[in-house]
Formats: C-alpha cells, sequence, structure tokens
C-alpha cells in the first residue's frame, strides 16, 4: 500500500482537474510544476482526456513512476446533471417528525423502529417490513438504509443493512451514517442516496481508469479529490463516490493554499475561469469550511466543501445586449474573439481596453465595435464591459461576506464578541485572473497576489491535496456509551471519569484506525467541532454529552508526508 | 421579492445558565438543537433561519424601569435573546417572511415594568421590549398577545395593563395551584383599558381537547373582535403531559395545531421545561405548523403516558368559556362603569417577589383616568433583600400622552422628589423615547 519517495526516482506527483470546458493537469517535483498541459475536455467520454493529459505528461517527463496520480474530476456531477444515475431502493426510517415524503429525491420505502435523539431504541424495525422493501425494490441493483438519529446510534442502520444482503445481496448497499456522521437525517438520507445512485457508474469509470493505466505500464497509485479538497484512495472513494461532487473549486481552493506558501493573510481567493468565478474566503491562511454540505440537483446533502460562492463571469462570458441592458454571461459561446472566437466576451473587453496582452488586439476592438452603441468607441465600450464583470465580481464577494456575516451562532459570547470578517487580500487564479483580479483589488481598496502558474492552481492543488478524513465521535455519559458514526460503532464508555480530552484521544485512535484501514497518511488532525453539555436530572449531574469532529487537517503534502507506513 | 412562510430566530444560548442546575440552563434547548438540526428543518425552503441581533438598552427601557438601573441587573444573553425576538420582527415586518419564531432563551413573561432582579426565571420581557420597538421603529397600533405558557404571564400583563391598545389574553393552569398564583378573572386591566387584560384560568389536566374549545370559541372569536394590527404568541411549552414544573395534558400535536389555528405573526419561546421529551416534539411541531407544513407525523414517542381530559375538567372549562365570553361581550359596560366609580385615579397596591434573590417588592402604582390618552401613571417601589434595601419614586409617560398627562407626570416626580423620601426619581417618557434620571 505505502509508496516512499525517492524509490520510484523522481518524487514526481501528477495532478489532474477536469473542467467544464477544459482539463489541466500538472507534475509537480519538489513543490515545483515540472510538467502542464491542457486540452478540452472530451464530455462524452472523460476517460479520454484524462489519458490524453497523462500520455502527454509521460512523454514530457520521460517517465511513469509517478508517487501518485490525483483526480478531480466532474464524473459524479455530470453523472447526475445527466440523469445517467442507477435506479435505488431507498429505505427510510424516519420516526416521529417532518414528513419527507416529498421531499426527497425519489419516494423512499418507509420502515418502522426509530432511534430518538439519545440514541435511545424508542421503537425495534421489522424483518418483515423490509423483506416487502426488498420485493417492492426487486428491480434495484442498489440499495440505501437511513435512518433518523442513526448517527446517535447505528444498530437499526446496520441490521436493516444485514437483512437487505442476506435477502437480496445487492451490489451495493449505502448507509446514511457511514456516509454523513452529522446530524440532519435529511442530508444524510440524500448523500446516501445519489452515493448509491451513482456507484456502479462512478465503479465503471474507477476501473477504467485503472485498467487504462496499467495498461501503459503506469502502476501508480490512483486518488480522487473531495469536495473538501483532500484527497481518497481510488480504492476508497468507490464505496463513497458521493465525495467526488464539486472537486473543482476545492482542488484549485488546496491549489492556492500551496501556491501561497502558507502565507497567514485573511481575505478573498478568486478563481476566474471561463465562465465562472469561484470565490472562497480565507483567515489566517486557511479557507473557511461550509457549514452545510453542497446541494445537488436541487437536494441538500452533507458532503462537506469550503465556502464558495460561484457567479457566472469569466473570461469567456458571452458579452451582449439585452433590452438596452448590457449583460455579461453566465454563458460561453467559444473562446474571445481575439483568439478567433466568434463572439464578444469579457477577455476582449480586457484586451481592447488595455488590461492585458491577449491573441489579436485588432479582432478584440472589432468585438468591443460590434458591441458599441452609436457614439460610442471601442474604448468606451471595453471599459463599460469591464466595469459590469468586475462590479459583478464585487456584488457576489459583497454576499458572500453577508452570508458569513448571518451565520447563526448559538452561544452568547460568539455573538457579543463576533469579529467581523477581515478583507485584507485577494488572491487571483485561474485564466482570467490577471486582468480581472487587479481591478477587482482596486475597486475594493485592498491588495492582490497572482502566484506564478496561478492558471493552473486546480490541477496543482489535485496534485499536492493530502489526503483527508473525518469522524465524529459522540459520548453520552449518563448513558454509558460512544458512537462514531462514520465507523457505524457503539462501544461502551471506559470506566470512570471521561472527559473532553478523553472524547479527543478516543477520536484521535479511532481516525488513526481509519486512516490505517484505508491507507491513508494521518498527518495534523483538526477538531472541526466540539460541544460538552452537563446533564442535570433532578438537581444532580448525572452525566455529559460530548461531541467531537475530528479531521485529517485538509491542506498541501509536506515533504515525506506521502510515506506511509 | 420570493417570501418564505416561516422566519427562525433560534438562539439556544449554550454558554447561558442562571446557575448549574436550574432549569434555565444550557442543556435546556440542546434536544430541541437536535431534533431540528436532524430534522433538517433549517433546509427547508419554506424556512428562513436568522441570527438574533443585540437588543440596545434603549430598547429595554422603552418598557422596563431597573433600579438602580436596567444595565446592571441583566447579562449578555439579555441582550441576545431580545435582540431574538426584535430580529425575528424586524424580519416580518420587512415582509422577508410570512411571520417568525423566535426559538430564544433567556425568557421574558414573568418580568414586570418595574425590575430589582430575577423573578420566575425572566429579568426583561422579551414580548414587551418587541412590541415596543415594533410600535416606534413600524408604528404599528393594536397589538394582541396570546400567552400559551401554562404559567400566567404576569409580567407582561403589569407592562400592559393600562394599555387599550394592547390585547393580552393568556391561558394558563388556575393560579391556585401553580406559580406565580395570579391571573384569575378578574384581572381584567384598570378602567382606561378594561377588558384588554383576559385570563383563562384552566384546571389541571386539561387536554388538546380543552384547549382547543378555548382557542375556538374563546380567544379565535374575541381575536376577530378585537382586530389587531398583528399577533403575538408568548409560546410557552410548559402545558405539555410531561413538563416537571406544572400539571397539564397537552401534547406536541396540540400545539402544532395551535399555532395552526392562531397564525401568530411572531411568536416568541416562553418556559417549557421538559427538555427531552417534549421540547424537541413541541418545537419541531410548531415550526412546521408555522411553515405551512405537515405536522401530523410529530408524535412523542411516550405519547402514552398523556392521561385524558375528566369529565369534570371538560365540564369547568365550558362554564370558564361562557364566562369570558360574556365579559367579552359586557366590556364596554364594564369599563364605563370603573370609570364612574374610580373618579380620576385608580390605583393598587401589591407585593412582588422575585424568586430568584429573595427580593421583596412593595408596590404603589397610581394611574389617571385621562379621558384623552391612557394616562400617566406613578410607581412608588421599595425592594428589601438579605443584602439591599432599594427604592424609587417612578414617573411614565405612555407614547400618547395627552400635554396634561405629560407635564403631571413631570410635576408629581419633581414634587416627590423635593420631599426626598426615596433613593431613586426617574420618568419614563415614551413620548421621547427615554427614562430620564431626576
Ligand atoms: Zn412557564
Ligand atoms: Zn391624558
Amino acid at each position: 500500500m505505502g509508496f516512499i519517495p525517492g524509490k520510484r526516482g523522481d518524487n514526481m506527483f501528477l495532478g489532474l482537474d477536469v473542467g467544464g470546458t477544459f482539463t489541466d493537469g500538472v507534475v509537480v517535483a519538489d513543490e515545483k510544476i515540472v510538467s502542464m498541459v491542457k486540452t478540452p475536455t472530451t464530455k462524452e467520454n472523460l476517460l479520454q482526456c484524462i489519458l490524453t493529459v497523462v500520455d502527454k505528461m509521460v512523454e514530457d517527463t520521460g517517465s511513469k513512476a509517478f508517487e501518485r496520480i490525483a483526480l478531480s474530476t466532474t464524473i459524479v456531477t455530470n453523472a447526475i446533471v445527466e440523469d445517467n444515475i442507477d435506479q435505488v431502493g431507498l429505505c427510510i426510517m424516519p420516526g416521529p417528525g417532518m414528513n419527507l415524503n416529498d421531499i426527497l429525491p425519489v419516494a423512499p420505502y418507509i420502515l418502522s423502529g426509530y432511534i430518538d435523539h439519545r440514541g435511545r431504541e424508542m421503537a425495534q424495525p421489522n424483518k418483515e417490513e423490509v423483506l416487502s422493501a426488498c420485493r417492492h425494490f426487486s428491480s434495484c441493483d442498489v440499495f440505501v438504509v437511513s435512518g433518523k438519529f442513526a448517527v446517535r446510534n447505528p444498530c437499526f442502520e446496520s441490521a436493516v443493512t444485514d437483512w437487505i444482503q442476506e435477502q437480496v445481496s445487492p451490489m451495493h448497499i449505502s448507509t446514511g451514517g457511514k456516509v454523513s456522521g452529522s446530524l440532519n437525517f435529511l442530508r444524510r438520507t440524500n448523500s446516501a442516496y445519489y452515493n448509491g445512485a451513482v456507484w456502479r457508474h462512478f465503479n465503471a469509470f474507477a476501473t477504467a481508469v485503472e485498467e487504462a493505466l496499467k495498461m501503459r505500464g503506469i502502476y501508480s497509485p490512483v486518488f480522487v479529490l473531495k469536495a473538501d479538497g483532500g484527497t481518497l484512495p481510488l480504492s476508497v472513494a468507490r464505496n463513497y463516490p458521493v465525495e467526488a461532487i464539486f472537486t473543482g473549486p476545492a482542488a484549485s481552493t488546496i491549489g492556492i493554499m500551496g501556491m501561497n506558501d502558507d502565507a497567514a493573510v485573511s481575505g478573498i481567493s478568486l478563481d476566474i475561469g471561463g465562465t465562472t468565478t469561484d470565490i472562497a474566503l480565507w483567515q489566517k491562511g486557511r479557507p473557511l469550511l461550509a457549514k452545510e454540505g453542497a446541494a445537488v440537483d436541487g437536494h441538500v446533502t452533507g458532503v462537506q466543501g469550503f465556502r464558495l460562492k460561484s457567479v457566472g463571469i469569466g473570461g469567456d462570458s458571452l458579452v451582449f445586449w439585452e433590452n438596452h441592458v448590457l449583460k455579461v454571461g453566465p454563458m460561453r459561446h467559444g473562446p474571445a474573439m481575439a483568439a478567433g472566437g466568434p463572439k464578444p466576451t469579457v477577455t476582449d473587453a480586457m484586451v481592447a481596453a488595455g488590461f492585458i496582452d491577449f491573441g489579436d488586439r485588432v479582432l478584440a476592438v472589432k468585438a468591443m465595435k460590434l458591441l458599441a452603441l452609436q457614439g460610442q468607441s471601442p474604448e468606451e465600450m471595453a471599459s463599460q464591459v469591464v466595469d459590469k464583470a468586475v462590479n459583478g465580481i464585487c456584488q457576489a464577494i459583497a454576499d458572500l461576506l453577508d452570508e458569513q456575516a448571518a451565520e447563526p451562532l448559538y452561544h452568547v459570547e460568539e455573538i457579543i464578541y463576533e469579529t467581523k470578517f477581515v478583507l485584507e487580500n485577494i488572491i487571483g487564479v485561474g485564466g482570467g485572473a490577471a486582468g480581472l483580479v487587479p481591478l477587482v483589488a482596486k475597486k475594493l481598496g485592498i491588495s492582490y497576489t497572482l502566484p506564478e502558474n496561478g492558471r493552473v492552481a486546480n490541477a496543482f492543488g489535485a496534485a499536492v491535496a493530502r489526503s483527508t478524513l473525518d469522524i465524529t465521535l459522540r459520548a453520552d455519559t449518563a448513558e454509558g456509551y460512544y458512537t462514531v458514526a462514520e465507523l457505524g460503532i457503539k462501544n461502551r464508555l471506559p470506566r470512570g471519569k471521561f472527559s473532553l480530552q478523553n472524547a479527543y484521544e478516543l477520536a484521535e485512535k479511532h481516525l488513526a484506525e481509519l486512516a490505517q484501514r484505508n491507507g491513508i497518511f494521518i498527518g495534523e488532525t483538526q477538531i472541526i467541532q466540539s460541544e460538552e453539555f452537563n446533564m442535570v436530572r433532578g438537581f444532580t449531574t448525572v452525566g455529559k454529552i460530548m461531541t467531537c469532529r475530528l479531521q485529517v487537517k485538509p491542506g498541501v503534502l509536506q515533504y515525506g508526508e506521502e510515506e506511509l507506513y | 421579492m420570493n417570501v418564505q412562510k416561516l422566519g427562525l430566530v433560534f438562539f439556544p444560548a449554550f454558554d447561558w445558565a442562571i446557575s448549574p442546575t436550574h432549569p434555565e440552563r444550557e442543556e435546556r434547548l440542546l434536544y430541541t438543537r437536535d431534533q431540528i438540526v436532524e430534522e433538517g428543518l433549517l433546509d427547508m425552503p419554506a424556512i428562513r433561519e436568522y441570527k438574533p441581533k443585540i437588543a440596545k438598552i434603549q430598547d429595554i427601557e422603552r418598557v422596563h424601569v431597573g433600579v438602580p438601573d436596567i444595565a446592571s441587573l441583566i447579562t449578555n444573553a439579555h441582550l441576545v435573546s431580545a435582540g431574538g425576538a426584535i430580529a425575528a420582527a424586524d424580519a416580518v415586518m420587512k415582509k422577508e417572511v410570512q411571520r417568525a419564531f423566535a426559538l430564544v432563551r433567556p425568557p421574558g413573561h414573568h418580568a414586570m415594568r418595574i425590575v430589582h432582579g430575577t423573578r420566575g426565571f425572566c429579568t426583561i420581557n422579551m414580548e414587551a421590549i418587541m412590541i415596543e420597538y415594533l410600535r416606534k421603529s413600524y408604528g404599528i397600533g393594536k397589538v394582541a398577545i396570546v400567552d400559551t405558557d401554562v404559567h400566567h404571564g404576569d409580567g407582561t400583563q403589569d407592562i400592559f395593563y393600562h394599555d387599550p391598545n394592547t390585547l393580552f389574553i393568556s391561558f394558563h393552569q388556575d393560579g391556585r395551584t401553580l406559580y406565580p398564583g395570579t391571573g384569575f378573572t378578574n384581572e381584567m386591566g384598570s378602567p382606561n383599558a378594561r377588558g384588554t387584560t383576559l385570563n383563562i384560568p384552566l384546571p389541571p389536566g386539561t387536554t388538546d381537547r380543552g384547549l382547543h374549545e378555548v382557542l375556538d370559541h374563546l380567544i379565535m372569536p374575541i381575536l376577530g373582535d378585537f382586530k389587531p394590527d398583528i399577533i403575538i404568541n408568548s409560546a410557552g411549552q410548559d402545558n405539555h403531559y410531561s413538563d416537571p414544573l406544572a400539571n397539564m395534558a397537552i401534547t406536541a400535536q396540540g400545539y402544532a395545531r395551535l399555532a395552526d389555528t392562531l397564525k401568530a405573526d411572531i411568536a416568541v419561546l416562553e418556559g417549557g421545561y421538559s427538555i427531552e421529551d417534549a421540547l424537541p416534539y413541541v418545537n419541531v411541531g410548531i415550526v412546521l405548523a408555522m411553515a405551512g407544513m405537515d405536522y401530523s407525523k410529530v408524535i412523542e414517542p411516550n405519547i402514552a403516558d398523556c392521561p385524558s381530559q375528566s369529565s369534570s375538567v371538560t365540564h369547568y372549562i365550558k362554564d370558564v368559556i361562557k364566562e369570558r365570553q360574556d365579559m367579552w361581550g359586557r366590556k364596554e359596560k364594564l369599563q364605563r362603569e370603573a370609570i364612574m366609580k374610580h373618579g380620576e385615579f385608580w390605583q393598587t397596591e401589591r407585593s412582588i417577589y422575585y424568586d430568584d434573590e429573595g427580593i421583596n417588592e412593595q408596590q404603589k402604582e397610581r394611574v389617571r383616568i385621562c379621558p384623552h390618552c391612557s394616562g400617566y401613571v406613578i410607581i412608588e417601589t421599595k425592594a428589601r433583600s438579605s443584602l439591599h434595601y432599594k427604592t424609587a419614586y417612578i414617573g411614565m409617560i405612555p407614547q400618547k400622552a395627552c400635554p396634561a398627562c405629560l407635564k403631571a407626570a413631570y410635576d408629581v416626580v419633581h414634587t416627590a422628589k423635593k420631599q426626598g423620601s426615596y433613593q431613586h426619581y426617574m420618568v419614563q417618557n415614551k413620548q421621547e423615547d427615554r427614562l430620564e434620571k431626576l
């Protein structure tokens, strides 16, 4: 499982980001980019563009001995958007509460049996019902089991999973608690549903990638990027494909972290691509995580990601008039006219206004002439377009900051002593950054940095992203047990006093076990959530409830970190 | 603009307690948080979560007079809880949402105008602060408050006792059997506001059935008659059958249906101390009902423990409804009689107990029965505890005071100051929105 730097001789890391329009690849060796490839994304068959990039890099570097090949792909997102997903037998144990029938992506089969908020078993599940559910879903090869408060007690989800396994042995069963360990039955159920629905498609892709690489004599381990900016070995990702949604922005966020040399600035990053600008918030050199998971096809999930906002403005964004109003994006009609494209774009305006040097300036000016109103010079038109694009990005930044400030807080101290988010700096990456970022920074009155090679921050991020994992440990000392949802375990607490510190230690131990099982290096960990409450019954303290969520810190591989056991 | 159904200000104050083992402790809304988050309620398109604001001292002094001052009697948690109610009010008034629920703590409905400390877990009155904020910021006139906590909302009653524009309806477990021992049918408001305080004492053992009789046949018709600009629900949850502090038998379904029927513009949490068995379910039920969603599946796991209503309770409730309907029908007549009987001033004298610090307050109150406005109020207060003896002489001027009442209030307080038998002299001038220390 392990691989040791130097053993393959080259210490090279290959990162690849499949975007909507282009696929970028880089090879990083000793923290430097030694090869860079860009090719159009072959949407119908992603494997093709991936292999094109890999082949070029093998040619470039003259080596097949990559330490690691890490992929950030749209394979899962595309499958969902194009409805290329499997029918799933969705079985839920909702217990009392909100009626979910019309809220889930597909009609669920409702099972009785439920767990309450303390993790107590209030009503047992019924095997006969599970067998009827299997008959009801007789055409399904994939099942999903999700129970309310299963993260507080995994026993019912396990029991139902076993019964289904025993009865129909489907290809795959996803369980809510293992896909996401956080409270939120709705999100866990949706996550598990999509995980099951894309399972077969993703596994076919994974197998195709592995076989194609093997045929080329490339035996490097393959990793897949997750939305939280971490990577997972492909073998592990096969069971958690839903983690591989929305990895593009996460890849570039990690790439920025690597290119920024861990400078402890606070502010925002802008990844300005062909059609979108992704905005992330940074505090002391680290990107902020989103409080909630991403939404897939209009359904909220528990898939953790960074706090990001996308706005449909990029270099190739179409510029046009609609009812006498100038519009920028969100659609793209090919590249800029300056680069031989058919219609005026933001890039053309940037070139015509003299902000950047790109392609054929004559064609860019012509693009602005096409747009200009009577009596308006192409330069005036260009600066109007640029203003419009800059204002659009600034508005999105303001909206993101407002959303951050409106984030609910549940402690008095947090509200009274709340510190406002401070914008100090903008880090700009992506193809459109060089021209637009200085203008956005000027408008906001703050400084900016444009890292070298920022155009390939996404692929760079994939190349250098650490592997991550997280677990949620909850201990209820009054009930005398603890659970780790992601592992599906419920164990008795050790005898004697149990403190929050003990909970951290226990969580560390379980995280290390999981990391080992998944072949992941466990370096720095961080507590991403922790709380402790005294339980009082009748004026006496009867116990404590503690929750801690521990994560292998996402970030950039440090030298030697890829050395596994 | 896309108007969502419900604005939810959720503020469980996970770092605030009256004392470690007090019913008002950090843990109180923990299981409610767990249930709300686990359900995914905060992800529903019909529901928008809001962060509380921080109330200003001026917002509080628009309602309360603290002795010696309010700032020294409250904690930051009170500013945030009151700010939570204000955030709920803003969301509704700005039409971002149709209605709002401030699921906040600390509670407030036992806090009266004069504050010496904490009583019945309350120091300042969140709903009253919110209502005066609504009047000040949005020009709201007629307000109806429906207090559905099991305890009589004596603080809210006290604050609006002379205000004919605020209808205060409270149903609660009969004061002969429960704290604070008030809320009887003869407490009807001072003469100028006779009838706009309406108490509905209910017998222990009242179930959903009795509650909904009261709601359908008494409260809803009276609200229809009063035609308030806005309806506020003091949404206590201690009528639940599992509540440790009271003896009623209401379920989560009963509370959800109450919210559905009442359709309050803004609800503010009050009590409710069955923190594991009731609150998670009651709150989910209320949130769903207020958001216009299906709440029929919100059933407590231990619903079998809920007693049924005895026939004597059913009869008793029928009688209460009849008597209260009758009073409401005759309230103009009752008002005329009260005004005739009392002449220029209506006065009362009472003792108020602050259970938290063991403070005994003696209060003398006098309100002018003015033909032109609701009348100025004079309160003389003396509070004694093992540590302190605090006295104050206070004048209160309503927002729409007539010139005569405005002048008289100041004159009276100045005269008292010359005599000098009190420690503090203050005028709460609502017209100018300030509290003056003389
Ligand atoms: Zn109460
Ligand atoms: Zn007057």
